[in-house]
């Protein structure tokens, strides 16, 4: 039998999501408040493109900072392991260093595409966060965006997405040292994602 | 249309621009070249077990790809015979079968009709199921694990079509435990014509330089003196072009294969192995394996070999293509180096890669300017390096000096313009693009 045919005689194959989500302790309110307002200045400071200040402020040294690919796959196997011996596949997968790499190539000034200057736009809504279940005082914060890239003359482009972050506070401020940005598509439909999140 | 023969000229060195642009060129390539030639359609380490499928595209034909029941790979078009709705929708996965969301009609791994709901009741038992089967591929084969197929029963075998380019390619793919492309692919779009990307990466060694000076100063690896073109760097002497029959081709920079690493454990597996492949393949095998790489199969795949990306530029319409990225690493390499060759590919020739970033931007603009009337009118150029250029000594296909040159350029035009031209398999071999180059000498 199809595993379609199984669905339809009634057999449970696969079904939308049953789990609970995970019981964390709540933020009070003047550390949500905090969370909200770095998560929103932080986008702000790269909307200037105030990337290298926002490397040395708002990162940690050990940062992954990550976008997985979102693999298409029916629902009955989205938890099978993937074939082959690909440690993690994705758009990127930086380190400190790694990013840093990014950066040092854009404050060339030998970046063809980037001059111009692109118009990138970044919205953040729907943030959440609360205390990680380790009791480490770290905060994991998911926010929903919108990018609004817009160049050259009528070259433009909007992308919506997921950040989930971790964050822990160094010397009385928050930083982020994990950071995996879920792009709600399979395909980039933009010409490239070489910006910041 | 314009006069098919006419579009390219000089032997290859000149195009016209129209090829980039016009859909009803766009439209013969889907029949004369993507329903004939044999292309890539993914590694075998993807589709390991029976069951194991892909979906993926040959030309503009969405195909399924299936390791069937009994172990043999077979391909088979992605559309339902009864009313042609799209069978699969997952782009991997493992089942036995794939049934139409339509009407419930469900084919086997092998794409043979299996079931009809309601058969009795509606068909009266009076339908013929074997004339349903999905429409197969004439021929699939794989090359070292890489799967290949064509929808042309009078196609030459894979390993002749391939030709001389295998023999270049076994140098690192013939290793010991064999090689390996890491996916599910990255997949992103770009809008340019599909033939521009693939001519980037058989053979233009001029770019390099200039267009990525940015990551080459940023990434500060060996390859960073060839940023900005500067006077001093020599491109003569540092590797070979090289145009394959059958329109592949390659430039090849020597003991460069982990020049753009920064991390010397890459380096040092090049070293080992490079020891391995020479007492296997002599001196030239071991120069090829531990050069640096940029190559395409004709007519829609490219790699770069040491910087480890295998992209298939997947035409989509005449002005965009899907770029699909795999990470190419040898299976027996420590899983450590596999992780991090895989990061710097992502880094590298990713869709936010630092170098595939500025090449995704040019290859838009190679295309969307032929938009105006009197820009189309017009030709573009690849003659560089046609004085120093011609058949090797040692090494198959016609050989130029340096890598700055478009030696490969010309071979893959020289391909295209043969098979648009409807030539057949025979008649490219006997006087065209497929004659073996040993020949022309």
């Amino acid at each position: 039998m199809s595993a379609v045919a199984e669905k339809v005689a009634g057999k449970k194959v696969c079904a939308v999501n049953s789990e609970p989500p995970v019981e964390r302790e709540q933020l009070p309110m003047e550390v949500m408040f905090e969370i909200e307002r770095h998560l929103i200045r932080e986008a702000r400071l790269l909307d200037e493109e105030r990337i290298r200040y926002w490397y040395e402020n708002y990162l940690t040294e050990d940062i992954v900072y990550s976008m997985p690919i979102n693999v298409s796959r029916y629902r009955r196997e989205q938890t099978r392991p993937l074939p082959g011996t690909n440690p993690g596949a994705g758009a990127f997968m930086d380190n400190y260093e790694l990013i840093g790499m990014r950066i040092t190539r854009l404050e060339t000034g030998l970046v063809w595409m980037e001059d111009p200057q692109n118009a990138i736009r970044r919205f953040l809504t729907n943030i959440d966060a609360e205390y990680l279940e380790d009791g480490s005082g770290d905060v994991i914060a998911y926010s929903n965006f919108t990018v609004y890239r817009n160049r050259r003359q009528r070259d433009q482009n909007i992308t919506y997405g997921q950040k989930v972050d971790l964050l822990r506070k160094v010397d009385g401020k928050w930083r982020c040292y994990n950071r995996t940005i879920h792009m709600d598509q399979r395909v980039i439909l933009d010409k490239n994602v070489y910006f910041f999140l | 249309m314009k006069d098919v023969s006419a579009l390219i000229q000089e032997n290859g060195a000149v195009q016209d621009r129209s090829i980039y642009w016009d859909d009803d060129i766009y439209l013969l390539e889907q029949e004369r070249i993507f329903a004939r030639a044999w292309l890539f359609l993914t590694h075998e380490s993807q589709i390991p077990l029976p069951g194991d499928f892909i979906a993926t595209r040959m030309g503009e034909d969405e195909v399924i790809v299936t390791r069937h029941t009994d172990g043999s790979l077979k391909a088979f078009l992605n559309s339902c015979s009864h009313r042609g709705n799209q069978i699969c929708y997952s782009e991997m996965g493992n089942s036995k079968s794939f049934t139409c969301a339509y009407h419930g009609w469900s084919f086997g791994t092998d794409g043979k009709l299996i079931n009809v709901p309601l058969e009795n009741e509606t068909y009266y038992n009076n339908i013929d199921k074997n004339r349903f089967d999905l429409r197969q591929v004439a021929q699939i084969d794989s090359y070292h694990g890489l799967i290949f197929a064509t929808f042309d029963p009078t196609a030459p075998p894979l390993m002749d079509f391939l030709g001389d380019m295998a023999w270049y390619m076994d140098a690192f793919m013939d290793v010991p435990g064999g090689t390996e492309l890491l996916g599910p692919p990255m997949k992103s779009i770009l809008d340019c014509n599909w033939k521009v990307p693939v001519e980037n990466f058989i053979g233009d060694g001029y770019h390099v330089g200039w267009a990525h000076a940015a990551a080459l100063d940023a990434i500060q690896s060996p390859l960073t003196s060839m940023k900005g073109n500067a006077p001093g760097y020599e491109p003569k002497t540092s590797g070979i072009q090289v145009a394959t029959e059958g329109g592949h081709g390659m430039g090849i920079i020597w003991d460069a294969a982990a020049a753009l690493h920064v991390n010397p454990a890459y380096g040092e597996w090049i070293d080992y192995r490079t020891e391995m492949v020479r007492e296997k393949r002599g001196e030239w095998g071991a120069k090829l394996y531990n050069g640096h790489w940029d190559a395409s199969i004709f007519p829609n795949c490219s790699f770069l070999y040491g910087t480890n990306t295998f992209k298939h530029w997947q035409p989509a319409g005449p002005r965009s293509i899907e770029v699909f990225t795999w990470t190419l690493v040898e299976k027996e390499m420590p899983e450590e180096l596999k992780q991090y060759l895989s990061v710097m590919n992502m880094m590298t020739f990713g869709t936010a890669g630092m170098l595939e970033t500025d090449d995704g931007e040019n290859m838009e603009g190679c295309t969307g300017t032929n938009k105006g009337w009197v820009t189309r009118q017009g030709k573009v150029y690849s003659g560089m390096g046609q004085i120093n250029e011609g058949p090797h000594d040692e090494l198959p296909g016609i050989v130029s000096d340096g890598i700055v040159c478009e030696t490969s350029y010309r071979g893959f035009y020289r391909a295209w313009a043969d098979m648009m031209s409807g030539k057949s398999w025979e008649e490219m071999s006997r006087g065209g693009s497929r004659r073996s180059i040993k020949e022309v000498a």
